[in-house]
């Protein structure tokens, strides 16, 4: 595809879409869907057809459109009108009244802070594009960020700009990503094979803003990851992809055959003498994976080990050659950064983070879904404004950041910017970007638990502290549950934390304790009060009598369980 | 806990007379994977999961002769086999229902659908119905917290669960799990494997 073949791609396809009065946009993404989003969308085709309305509205099926707890959706454009809730009977409504006023009791207030809180770079395409068209990819801009690189600038000026627009790794660490990339750059294999991963290992409890991209805006990582591989001087990428997403990895099969077909992937892209080809590569169910010398492991064949570093795959990764690895998110940023130049980037956000950041909202707060807001935004406007709040008048108690290597932050944390040494600072991370927020239902010790439960079973075992210290933990933060527990078993908790978070091989037992630790650190009474039954049921014990024992919590200690009695909650 | 080892001593590999690894799978590998990968061992993993795509499980006899074909030891093909927790090494049903267990999912409600599945097809997580139709296990993290709780049925995510959606899901599934897609795939492309 030559600079104009793109050029003309991109203005068909938009004269496609402005014959049309009305655009009615149906979000396909897996919430929706589950709410029938497919059989509304089916019903507003038969009225189109029915009113004889085809040349003037066409109906179509677009990604996430971020608001999942008020699916199905369904946008008008060019209006902008907005309908939530929407059932496959309110089809004929929707169609009598496109050239009148908007239905109000469907209507979605596009003004609440849910929208206008946030800003969107990486989602910039959710929602607004069908990710199965190559072509509406294009008409947005797309693949215009890899055009620029190829033909106006060196791969040494593409590092530089992503070096000025200061993006640090969204995988969670916020390593920068143009160092990464300077060094891959600089590294030398005596065969000259370097390659491009795209880690989509996504895998942390709580986090899901990966999938979403990838499903709703798949071109937009392979044009990540074609800008960087010209950068670092790499031509051929690998994306590692999680087997429980089904949907995110057809979409990419389908992108790939797309971009190939249009040699905007390949031999001589934009008749450059660039080449590069993307393979998708499905994992198989291990958590540690998403550590990059254990998924370089497994790309080669191998069990999901993690070994020590240096060297860094950044030197010797894949088959021993210089290897980019960077994730899902950041790959994302890379072609609007290219487009709008790193400044603009570096605008966005605060000193040391610069840009957006996904998150992915769950648990206990009304809005759940996908949002974008710009770095260094105060917890409470994500959880109260974008979130809307603790629903049932509950009262708000804690939010989980990054999954089983963060932490839980308490209410006095609400103001705290959300940045990369903020979060730090309050003794959790920023993670993948995975937020479940909890109410005063929830028992912090059993977080605890669950999160220790689940890196007990995701440890590889191939160091010691980690394959060992997880059960260790994980059974003493039960034997406090069960009210079994004593004072040296917190004090040996607190210990066996410190040892693990010093002398595990990888990320996955460094962080392990971070869970136990902060709520040890925010909740100490919520132990203390376990360890005090548990005093208390001895001395009843030995006195023979069980007159004080404090009703029992449910002793089975392999099933996760966060609603727990609210006697043991203050 | 992927380090736990079974001891497999008195199994036997060889279960069949014919070979899983069939010619047309042995092309397949040869023609769509062998160029893409400068070693035969990286092929391992896609190789796994193109026979568990197409016999439903991974039988010892298959790990024997993808060694074979791959040119490496079978206790190495073996070890990474069993590495993976997505790789089935014993016959599975022909539906696998997956429900998320993660911390999401549990806040709202996720364990209530293991329970109802568990009464429902009186089975425990991780084994088969008797007829060999479902097989029922917990998941991690599926990704879909926004619209917790979810479960996956084969390569179909379904969000915002209750038991009876899962009821009435589970009555909806055709006889032959191939005819069960996805409804928000609008294209027909999939072939075994890739």
């Amino acid at each position: 595809m030559t600079p104009e073949e793109l050029q003309k791609v991109a203005i068909i396809e938009q004269e496609s879409q402005e014959q049309y009065d009305h655009r009615i946009h149906v979000c396909m993404a897996a919430g929706c869907l589950s709410n029938r989003a497919d059989l509304v969308k089916q019903q507003l085709e038969k009225q189109i057809a029915a009113n004889g309305l085809e040349r003037r509205c066409t109906v179509k099926g677009v990604g996430c459109m971020g608001l999942c707890a008020a699916g199905p959706l369904v946008s008008i454009q060019p209006k902008g009108i907005m309908y939530q809730e929407v059932k496959p009977t309110d089809a004929p409504d929707i169609i009598q009244t496109l050239d009148k006023a908007p239905i109000e009791r469907l209507r979605c207030d596009t003004a609440m802070p849910f929208f206008k809180e946030q800003k969107k770079v990486v989602l910039e395409n959710c929602g607004l594009i069908d990710p199965e068209r190559v072509e509406e990819y294009i008409a947005v801009g797309g693949y215009q960020g890899l055009l620029k690189a190829l033909t106006e600038m060196q791969p040494a000026e593409v590092i530089e700009e992503v070096t000025r627009s200061g993006l640090r790794g969204r995988g969670g660490a916020g390593f920068p990503t143009g160092l990464k990339w300077s060094t891959v750059a600089k590294a030398q294999h005596p065969d000259g094979r370097k390659f491009v991963i795209c880690n989509a290992d996504e895998g942390d409890p709580g986090a899901f803003m990966d999938r979403s991209v990838l499903e709703s805006d798949p071109h937009r990582i392979l044009e990540g990851m074609a800008i960087a591989a010209y950068a670092v001087g790499a031509t051929q990428g690998y994306l590692y992809v999680r087997a429980e997403y089904p949907l995110a990895v057809k979409r990419l099969k389908q992108a790939i055959r797309q971009a190939e077909r249009l040699a905007l992937l390949g031999n001589n892209i934009f008749g450059t003498p660039f080449s590069f080809n993307v393979d998708i590569r499905l994992g198989a169910g291990a958590f540690v994976c998403g550590e990059e010398t254990a998924l370089i492991a497994s790309i080669e064949g191998k069990r999901g080990q993690p070994r020590p570093r240096p060297p860094f795959p950044a030197e010797s990764g894949l088959w021993g050659c210089p290897t980019l690895i960077n994730n899902v998110e950041t790959f994302a940023n890379i072609p609007p950064i290219l487009r709008n130049g790193g400044e603009w980037f570096a605008q966005i956000g605060t000193e040391k983070s610069k840009g957006t950041k996904v998150f992915a909202l769950a648990g206990r707060v009304k809005n759940t879904g996908l949002i974008e807001v710009p770095m260094g935004i105060p917890l409470r406007r994500i959880i109260f404004d974008i979130g809307g709040g603790i629903p049932d008048g509950r009262k708000f108690k804690a939010v989980q950041t990054g999954g089983p290597s963060g932490g839980c932050l308490p209410e006095r944390f609400l103001d705290m910017p959300v940045d990369y040494e903020s979060l730090m600072q309050a003794g959790s991370i920023m993670g993948s970007g995975g937020m479940i927020v909890m109410d005063d239902t929830s028992c912090m010790v059993d977080v605890a638990r669950y999160f220790m439960e689940f890196c007990m079973s995701e440890s590889c075992g191939k160091c010691v502290p980690c394959r060992v210290g997880t059960a260790q933990m994980h059974d003493l933060l039960v034997k406090i549950i069960e009210k079994r527990a004593t004072d040296s078993d917190v004090r040996l908790l607190n210990e066996l934390c410190d040892m693990v978070q010093s002398t595990s091989l990888c990320g996955l037992g460094q962080t392990a304790p971070n869970p136990v630790l902060s709520t040890l650190r925010y909740f100490p009474e919520e132990y203390e009060a376990l360890v005090q039954a548990g005093r208390e049921r001895e001395a009843a014990g030995s006195n023979g009598s069980a007159m004080h024992v404090a009703p029992q919590l449910k002793p089975n200690s392999t099933q996760p369980q966060a609603h727990v009695d609210s006697e043991v909650t203050p | 806990m992927a380090w736990i080892v079974e001891n497999r001593r008195e199994q036997s590999a060889r279960t069949s007379d014919t070979p899983y690894l069939t010619d047309e799978l042995k092309n397949h590998l040869r023609e769509k994977y062998f160029p893409r990968y400068p070693t035969k061992r990286a092929v391992l993993m896609p190789a796994l999961h193109l026979v568990q795509h197409t016999y439903g499980w991974i039988p010892m006899q298959a790990i024997e002769e993808l060694a074979e074909f791959l040119e490496i030891a079978p206790a190495e093909a073996l070890d990474t086999a069993t590495f993976y927790e997505e790789y089935w090494l014993k016959p599975k049903g022909k539906y696998l229902i997956g429900v998320c267990r993660s911390l999401a999912c549990e806040i709202c409600r996720g364990q209530e659908l293991t329970d109802h599945l568990r009464r429902k097809l009186g089975v425990e997580p991780g084994e088969t119905t008797p007829d060999g139709r479902f097989t029922l296990i917990e998941m991690e993290c599926l990704g879909s917290c926004g619209t917790a709780p979810v479960a996956l049925v084969n390569e179909v995510l379904h969000e915002e669960l209750t038991p009876e959606k899962l009821d009435r899901i589970i009555a909806s599934l055709p006889e032959d799990p191939h005819d069960y897609k996805d409804p928000s795939v609008t294209w027909e492309t999939e072939k075994a494997g890739h």
